[in-house]
């Protein structure tokens, strides 16, 4: 692995996404989505948990039964407990914030420069595949996770907030949440990128690949986060071994990308 | 140096170039001719080891091909490549697009940068070097392209339609360069189908279509045809030479002379060798009793060889 190309990508990545202010209303829509929703989850709190409300209305019978069954979410009033609930959930978007970003950066990763004729002669250089590949990896996840991260943080703050306003106490994130957003969100960011990855290597144009991540790729990542993010949410363990999973899922899959990215299946497949 | 061993490379089962054998010395430009879709691109992947050949070898800057992935990338690091789009990020100043593939070369940053700054400025590009690389005109463009070909010092250079789309000034600029590639020591494979260009600037020409119609220098391959055009009087021509037949007949049993024909009042000629045919073919026509107003030396112009080969083979 060559360091200075990985470097010398990333640093042309970032300074192609900073320009491409096409990109920039995902990167803040995101973000700003994570700090409104606990707000708005915990505005409806008082309606959520109204005991007039129960058997009139089925969600929120399933919610309070959810929150009766959680032994995790014992101890505190029924508005806290779901506040509780609501907030250790929502931990679930901040995996999807990565996801999204990552597979949308990595959709356009190889299939732009085919388009804009710069990938013949970045392909004349010394740069090997397996460099060019985790070059772009890197580049489409980097600015992803921290956008993620800070959604994260961002969200958790006004949990923070929202929470104390609503329940008199702090609810701070669990530790299913911190190991969730530390570990799962790199492992599944980092396989959904893969997955984009290979789609930008396969297509010829930009909307093509753009159009197969958004219809494919990432509503098959959601399924995944949807499976594996809620009960990693409520347990560390699982958020562990799931990221486990994943990372050595997305290990092969890079592996499989760097063998089947063929220099000319790329160069003789354009349009 | 670069030589090829029976190249073959074919797409979907249909050869997109068929068993190319050629070779061309170090510090020697080698001109590749040929009509659109002949094989060029595809001749100059394959000796950059971007596309595996179907069958075949090659050796290029002392590298075999087919290779493993790890003398390709240090064969790449001996080449350059001139690609036909000029291949550059719109949104980078043109400065940052070079050092960017300077540093892909393998190239230390201040090296890089003393590089660039002085072809830049010897491309008259310093003064635009910071504005977007989207911004330049198409001889701009093309400038840089042949900056970052020669920016780590290859001494092997491929160019693909160098002067493609260019206006004459700047394709003649361009070109002033290309020579000065070939005088500097470095070994050149130039495709175009600028048959002038490839007069002027090559050592060595091949001409190709699917297969190697012709190879060798423009002096060995326009020498295989030398002609004589005999013109002569006009209505003597037409009294004594009209039918032509006979008189052609005679022409043609005069030593050295392989082909005869009457082209209203010219006499046109293939010979094998103008020096020494031309005197005899001259005293047979007055025997014949034609009346000769010129004769002319014609030596086929590399057109002429490059339609001739191209039109007898099939596409």
């Amino acid at each position: 692995m060559n360091r200075a190309v990985l470097g010398l990508f990333v640093r042309k990545e970032f300074r192609d996404l900073r320009s491409n202010r096409q990109l920039w209303p995902a990167f803040f829509l995101l973000p700003a989505v994570s700090v409104f929703l606990p707000l708005l989850l915990l505005t409806l709190l008082p309606l959520l948990g109204d005991p007039a409300r129960l058997g009139r209305d089925a969600g929120i019978d399933l919610l309070i039964q959810t929150v009766a069954n959680d032994p995790t979410l014992r101890g505190g009033s029924l508005q806290e407990r779901i506040a509780r609930l609501l907030l250790r959930d929502l931990g679930l978007f901040y995996l999807l914030v990565g996801v999204i970003l990552a597979s949308g950066a990595a959709a356009l990763a190889l299939v732009r420069e085919k388009e804009q004729r710069t990938l013949e002669p970045i392909l004349a250089t010394p740069i090997r595949d397996r460099d060019l590949l985790l070059a772009k990896l890197l580049a489409a996840i980097g600015p992803a996770l921290l956008v993620a991260w800070g959604s994260a943080l961002a969200g958790s703050l006004t949990g923070l907030a929202a929470g104390y306003w609503r329940t008199g106490k702090l609810i701070l994130p669990t530790a299913g949440n911190l190991v969730g957003w530390t570990f799962l969100a790199p492992a599944l960011t980092i396989l959904a990128a893969l997955a984009a990855l290979r789609v930008s290597a396969r297509f010829t144009d930009v909307p093509g690949a753009t159009q197969f991540t958004g219809l494919v790729v990432v509503p098959v990542s959601l399924v995944i986060v949807a499976l594996l993010g809620r009960p990693a949410m409520a347990s560390p363990l699982v958020g562990i071994t799931g990221s486990a999973v994943i990372g050595l899922l997305s290990v092969w899959l890079f592996n499989a990308n760097a063998r089947r990215f063929k220099r000319e299946e790329i160069l003789t497949r354009w349009r | 140096m670069i030589e090829a061993r029976g190249l073959t490379r074919s797409f979907g089962g249909r050869p997109a170039v068929e068993d190319l054998s050629f070779q061309v010395p170090e510090g020697k430009l080698c001109a590749l001719l040929g009509p659109n879709g002949a094989g060029k691109t595809t001749t100059v992947r394959l000796l950059l080891g971007l596309l595996p050949p179907s069958s075949g070898q090659a050796e290029v800057a002392g590298y075999q091909l087919p290779g493993s992935d790890r003398s390709g990338a240090k064969l790449r690091a001996k080449t350059g490549l001139l690609t036909e789009a000029p291949g550059f990020y719109d949104r980078m100043s043109g400065r940052e697009n070079l050092e960017l593939f300077g540093r892909l070369y393998g190239l230390p940053v201040r090296e890089l940068r003393r590089r660039s700054e002085e072809w830049l400025r010897r491309l008259e590009l310093w003064e635009a070097r910071d504005q977007p690389f989207g911004a330049w005109s198409k001889g701009m463009k093309q400038r840089l392209a042949l900056i970052r070909a020669v920016l780590h010092e290859p001494p092997v250079l491929f160019l693909d339609e160098p002067t493609s789309g260019l206006d004459p000034a700047v394709a003649r600029e361009v070109r002033d360069l290309i020579a000065g590639f070939r005088r500097e020591g470095r070994t050149v494979l130039l495709c175009t189908h600028n048959l002038a260009e490839a007069e002027e600037l090559a050592d060595l020409v091949g001409i190709l279509r699917r297969r190697m119609l012709a190879f060798g220098t423009p002096a060995a391959l326009t020498a295989g045809l030398p002609r004589l055009a005999v013109r002569l009087a006009g209505s003597v021509a037409e009294e004594q030479w009209g039918s032509g037949a006979a008189s052609a007949e005679s022409l043609r049993s005069v030593a050295g002379v392989r082909e005869v024909s009457l082209d209203r009042a010219t006499l046109r000629l293939v010979v094998e060798d103008l020096a020494r045919n031309t005197p005899a073919v001259v005293r047979e026509v007055i025997r014949q009793g034609g009346d000769i107003l010129s004769v002319q030396p014609l030596t086929p112009s590399l057109e002429e060889i490059y339609l001739r080969a191209v039109r007898e083979e099939p596409a």
